[in-house]
């Protein structure tokens, strides 16, 4: 601690240089922190899939649906346990800023499918009961601040369910979800009855978007899927049957290969940034080379004054990490809750910059920190004096 | 008993493949408390036996004892550790940190010693007032002028009461008043604080205010 001052009236000595080289390494931090805040989002939806839940979509892609007279032939598949029919429904409420998932479900089966949804006896019935009933999460209660009761409209952005006039809902049941034995699970989600969407929309266009189906036995999932898909082989809608986590991890490749994108850009980042921190402190050394010799002439010895200046590398990417990490902390906080953008976000069940996260920024601060110090530090450490002197 | 004693000492560079002998031979015996000038012309060697004496450089062959330690037997970790204790330096350019206040740069050598921050801010500002620059002590380099650095110089080679000062050229760049103020200091040190100094200079009066001077010519060493 001795050395502190010493060390912080160097870096003090190029205010632009130190500066910049801090705002630098924030910005590095930033898109490192705001990257991972995205993919560990990511990773969260695959944890919250079950090993025991199949979905079958049609075979060419999720954009295009599925008879209804599927559902009873899926069923009928030994090993299947329950079928419920789940139909993306793209309401929007209010203005697509506000968007959240929400989807026609068949909700008695779909319940049973996911128990991990915990909804109150009584709200359940009063939902089961109410054509218009919606089921929210206990996130999208906070967010729009609805109760028990309260209505809501909302309209398809997809064209046949674009009926005469808005949906209108009643919020009959908010579902709670322990997310210490289901991480990932999305609590921003709102579940109707698809035969609500059915009498609404017959005249236009009635299918299903999915069916989610429930098996017996996680380790039979292959087998049932391809029973599944031969039953409809020769059908005009074929389909394809997937896994819960493997539909989810197909939906977010469907935006490209995102972890191989985003960890990509980190590295550039991380890697372009650590250069530009050498290059700072292989200036600040060898316009010190003097100075450095005076110290070892006065008695500093060689392991100190290399340790001095990884101190000194280690204060610039650790400040500039800090910066990044609370501009990252507020960005991802800020875009959550941005127009357009926080869409994106609410598609993730569960997105921001987690205590890890940081940590992780922490760690790559440190190693900018040690690496982009080391080389110039080690230079000054084995550097003569009397050659240092005589270079005045 | 010899606060310096230099055996048989030879210093040899080697550039390229030319070897250029700048120390031949060199022996030297300084007791406790002179005040030696070592004179010469450019390139004669002054500055090497200077640095070997401080220890920051060391001989291609014979022996260097200062202070009572042989120095070609300690590791350089051992050598740094020694300067801190033993050696004071002053250079011809003084070598402020210039980030670094009077107060701060006097108290750089005492940062390797076991003391609080207030008995180091205690003993700089002691040192300070010896060198009568008490009343700098939060001015900067810049601040100062070429005498005035000097004199912190001066003050940061003497706060850890080393055996032995060494001064390189210590008025080769300064003007004639500030050269004598300088001189009188370093005379002050060695009379009253009986310290053993060794100064290397072109200047002949500068050397007057020694003791002793010895003249180094070709890698040899005369009394003058």
């Amino acid at each position: 601690m001795r050395y502190l001052p010493y060390v912080l009236k160097h870096l003090r000595r190029n205010w632009i240089r130190t500066g910049s080289t801090v705002l630098g390494l924030a910005v590095c931090l930033f898109l490192f922190c705001t990257l991972q805040a995205v993919l560990a989002a990511i990773d969260s939806s695959l944890q919250s899939a079950s090993a025991s839940r199949l979905w079958t979509r049609h075979a060419v892609s999720l954009v295009f649906t599925l008879p209804l007279s599927y559902e009873p032939r899926i069923a009928a598949v030994p090993g299947v346990r329950r079928v419920a029919n789940a139909t993306y429904f793209g309401g929007v409420y209010q203005k697509p800023e506000n968007f959240f998932a929400n989807f026609a479900v068949e909700l008695p089966e779909y319940l049973a499918i996911y128990p991990e949804l915990e909804v109150p006896d009584d709200q359940k019935q009063a939902l089961l009961a109410d054509r218009r009933g919606i089921l929210i999460g206990k996130g999208l209660a906070a967010k729009f601040g609805w109760r028990i009761g309260d209505t809501f409209q909302m309209e398809s952005v997809i064209p046949p369910y674009r009926v005469a006039r808005p949906f209108e809902f009643v919020v009959r049941a908010i579902y709670d979800v322990d997310l210490t034995r289901h991480p990932g699970t999305d609590m921003n989600q709102a579940l109707f009855h698809y035969r609500y969407l059915y009498e609404a929309a017959r005249n236009a266009y009635t299918q299903a978007g999915t069916y989610v189906v429930e098996i017996d036995d996680p380790a039979r999932a292959g087998e049932i899927s391809k029973a599944i898909d031969a039953l409809f082989e020769n059908a005009d809608a074929q389909t394809k049957t997937e896994t819960e986590s493997a539909l989810v991890a197909g939906f977010i490749a469907m935006i490209g290969n995102l972890s191989l994108l985003l960890n990509g850009i980190g590295l550039a980042v991380t890697f372009t940034i650590l250069l530009v921190s050498a290059n700072t402190m292989s200036m600040a050394v060898r316009e010190r080379r003097t100075e450095i010799a005076v110290l070892k002439t006065l008695g500093f010895p060689g392991r100190l004054v290399l340790l001095l200046i990884v101190g000194e590398a280690l204060t610039l990417a650790l400040t500039g990490g800090a910066l990044g990490i609370v501009l990252g902390w507020a960005t991802v906080r800020t875009l959550m809750n941005a127009p357009f953008v926080g869409a994106l976000f609410a598609g993730f069940p569960s997105a921001g910059l987690t205590p890890a996260i940081a940590l992780q920024a922490l760690g790559v601060a440190l190693l900018v920190g040690i690496v982009s110090g080391l080389a110039p530090a080690l230079a000054a450490c084995r550097a003569g004096v009397t050659e240092s002197l005589r270079a005045v | 008993m010899a606060a310096v004693e230099i055996r048989d000492v030879r210093k040899i560079y080697t550039r390229d493949s030319q070897q250029i002998v700048v120390l031949d031979g060199v022996n030297l015996s300084v007791p406790e408390g002179e005040f030696l000038a070592l004179m010469g012309p450019s390139g004669s060697g002054k500055t090497t036996l200077l640095n070997l004496i401080a220890g920051i450089d060391r001989p291609t062959s014979g022996q260097v004892v200062v202070a009572g330690t042989d120095l070609g037997a300690l590791s350089e970790g051992a050598l740094a550790t020694w300067r801190s204790r033993h050696v004071g330096f002053i250079f011809q350019f003084y070598n402020l940190i210039p980030v670094l206040n009077a107060l701060e740069n006097v108290e750089l050598p005492l940062l390797l010693r076991r003391l609080s921050r207030r008995e180091r801010r205690a003993r700089a500002m002691l040192a300070l007032e010896v060198v009568g620059l008490a009343d700098r002590a939060k001015h900067y380099p810049r601040q100062l002028s070429g005498g005035q650095e000097q004199r912190v110089a001066i003050a940061r080679a003497v706060v850890t009461d080393p055996a032995v000062l060494v001064a390189d050229e210590p008025t080769g760049d300064l003007d004639a008043r500030s050269a004598e103020e300088i001189l009188q200091l370093i005379e002050a040190l060695h009379r009253e604080f009986g310290k053993t100094i060794v100064m290397v200079t072109h200047d002949p009066r500068a050397a007057q205010r020694a003791r002793r001077r010895q003249h180094l010519d070709k890698g040899l060493l005369t009394e003058s």
